[in-house]
């Protein structure tokens, strides 16, 4: 039988008015950051610069709905539970054969499906992009695919914050505030420099190109694995190739070890890795949201 | 059909229920009385398998809500004392929702939607929002939410709190449909006299502890034996007469209490088992001219008042 969470959840955000301008404001988003990469294209005289639009538009697309996603899941999800215990019907779904795990994961696929239902609607604006070249089909499910998993880690971050909190809005920021704190502390690693031996690695020319991906894989910060940002620049990197340049500016320092590591790992390998993680966090969230709704009870009247 | 053992509930240093023990037959319409505070709603909560006790258990047709709360919330229907409205959602489909929340099958969950919806009397709003409702038929939906899956205890907290007089008769006439329907029902309130109405049996329960539970008659007859004796006496007798049965009065060690309410009529309080007739005796054999002497009739409302002070 269908999560009844899931059913009754879906009826009523479609009923709502909010809905219908969220999908139009998340189009209209997009075809905004589409128009301003591919207007060249309107025009009669075509340079071949302008052919690097296409990737370009690509890249801003995949950045724009990460940040859109980011920004729109936690609105959307922090009232999962926290609005029950609002509304006073918390108790009610509990005292049914309902389980605590069903209802988080009803809460999760309703809110998974919404946003799900943004990034197929992105679709078109997305597939703009193979009109005018240089991206292909495999490309753009892949950076679609990317979405869905950072949506769905988003969802479960949103879902968890909403089991502690009591209220709506606190449950809102303190989402804003974790996803916001996961993201910087993931990134830490490019703020402190590699040890010695890794440096050398990467600095010469011999080292570097007798490291192998394994090793490579080993030596970059098991942190940087869990940042969805560090994920997306891997996957459009791993697709495009389009920072390649960058690897030679041995200016950067510790950014550029993490780079040259990075392209020796396999960019692919990274992206991979990155959504493995992001699933595995989403999954360790859910069942510790479904614990949390149990314990974390409405107060007893007498 | 209801047993529960030495069920009790501490918050930190705050004990909510202490060693709560009873039992309730099936098909028993049974009131839990007493007033805020006293451990009413923290005793459904945990028998809903909402809370879980510091211990003691309860057994729901023999089924521990402790170790099988599962199969015990198939058992049990809970009604709060709030009603926790979705929007955007109408009345057939907010019981559709909770039935298929109990994995009842799609032509069980029509046929019982309706069926509940004509019990409570919401026939002709099946289709309407359910916001849009009263008051009154927002808790008579409730109350079908919590019949949904046809349970055999219905735990109703409190359900008539808010309404008016008429929303109140219509709730009380559903309850009796339900005993009509042998369905066992715990239902709460604060107010003795309105459970004493439609009640079998009674509970009552005073800073987390059992005070009475027994027949509604059985708590009148209990109290009615405590009532404080009035003494009328003739007016022709004068001052004195009421001096002298005052006098008289205060030798008597069963004597506890004297307040003249009138001034010709005493009321006595007697230490509990204290010999009424003695009191009439020694009064007659001492001259006072007694013209009415009886139990003082007590309502519902000053037993309650009497129990729970008592406690």
């Amino acid at each position: 039988m269908l999560n009844p969470i899931l059913a009754f959840s879906a009826t009523r955000r479609m009923r709502s008015f909010k809905t219908m301008l969220i999908v139009i404001a998340y189009m209209a988003a997009l075809l905004l950051i589409s128009f301003a990469f591919l207007s060249p294209f309107l025009k009669e005289d075509i340079g071949l610069g302008s052919l690097t639009r296409s990737p370009l538009c690509y890249m801003a697309l995949l950045a724009g709905q990460f940040v859109l996603i980011i920004l729109i899941a936690p609105a959307m999800t922090a009232g999962a539970i926290a609005g029950e215990r609002e509304r006073q019907t918390l108790d009610l779904l509990l005292v049914t054969n309902t389980g605590s795990f069903r209802i988080v994961t009803g809460k999760i696929m309703e809110s998974f499906a919404m946003l799900g239902l943004l990034i197929v609607c992105g679709l078109p604006v997305m597939s703009l992009c193979l009109l005018t070249g240089g991206v292909t089909v495999p490309q753009i499910l892949l950076g679609e695919l990317f979405l869905l998993a950072e949506a769905f880690a988003c969802i479960s971050v949103g879902v968890f914050c909403s089991s502690v909190c009591r209220s709506t809005v606190v449950s809102t920021i303190v989402s804003y505030v974790a996803i916001l704190l996961f993201g910087l502390v993931t990134a830490l690693p490019f703020l402190f420099g590699y040890p010695q031996h890794i440096t050398d690695i990467v600095y010469d020319r011999a080292q570097y190109a007798a490291l192998d991906a394994a090793g490579a894989r080993q030596m970059i910060s098991p942190l940087l694995y869990l940042n969805p940002g560090f994920g997306l620049i891997s996957l459009v990197q791993g697709q495009t190739h389009a920072f390649s340049s960058l690897t030679e500016n041995l200016g950067w320092g510790r950014l550029l070890c993490t780079w040259r590591m990075a392209d020796r790992a396999g960019w692919n390998f990274i992206a991979l890795v990155c959504v493995g993680c992001m699933l595995a966090v989403a999954a360790v969230l859910l069942v510790l949201a479904a614990v949390m709704i149990r314990r974390k009870k409405t107060a007893a009247k007498s | 059909m209801l047993k529960i053992e030495h069920l009790s509930k501490n918050y930190g240093g705050f004990t909510a229920l202490r060693d709560l023990s009873l039992e309730i037959p099936a098909g028993a319409l049974h009131g839990f009385v007493g007033p805020n505070g006293a451990g009413k709603t923290t005793t459904m909560r945990i028998l809903a398998t909402l809370m879980k006790p510091t211990s003691g258990t309860a057994y729901v047709d023999g089924t521990d809500i402790i170790r099988d709360g599962q199969k015990t919330r198939k058992l049990i229907g809970y009604m709060p004392d709030f009603f926790g409205v979705y929007d955007n959602l109408k009345c057939w489909e907010y019981l559709d929702f909770y039935a298929r929340c109990y994995r009842i099958g799609q032509a069980e969950r029509k046929r019982m939607s309706r069926q509940l919806l004509e019990l409570v009397q919401l026939e002709e709003k099946e289709n309407e929002y359910v916001e849009a409702l009263s008051r009154g038929m927002k808790q008579r939906l409730c109350l079908a939410r919590s019949l949904i899956h046809d349970p055999k205890l219905l735990i109703l907290d409190e359900p008539a709190s808010g309404m008016d007089p008429r929303a109140r008769a219509e709730m009380k006439s559903i309850l009796r449909t339900l005993r009509e329907m042998n369905k066992t029902v715990l239902i709460s309130s604060h107010i003795l006299p309105e459970l004493a109405e439609m009640c079998d049996s009674l509970t009552i329960l005073d800073h987390g502890e059992l005070v009475f539970s027994g027949g509604v008659n059985e708590l009148s007859d209990k109290m009615n034996g405590n009532a404080p004796l009035d003494i009328r006496l003739a007016e022709d007798g004068g001052e004195e007469s009421v001096e002298n049965a005052v006098r008289c009065l205060k030798e008597l060690p069963a004597v506890t209490e004297i307040l003249r309410e009138e001034p010709y009529l005493l009321r006595v309080r007697l230490a509990e088992g204290a010999d009424c007739p003695e009191v009439l005796r020694l009064l007659v054999t001492r001259g006072v001219p007694v013209c009415d002497f009886h139990r003082a009739p007590m309502n519902l409302e000053k037993v309650f008042m009497e129990v729970t002070q008592d406690a």
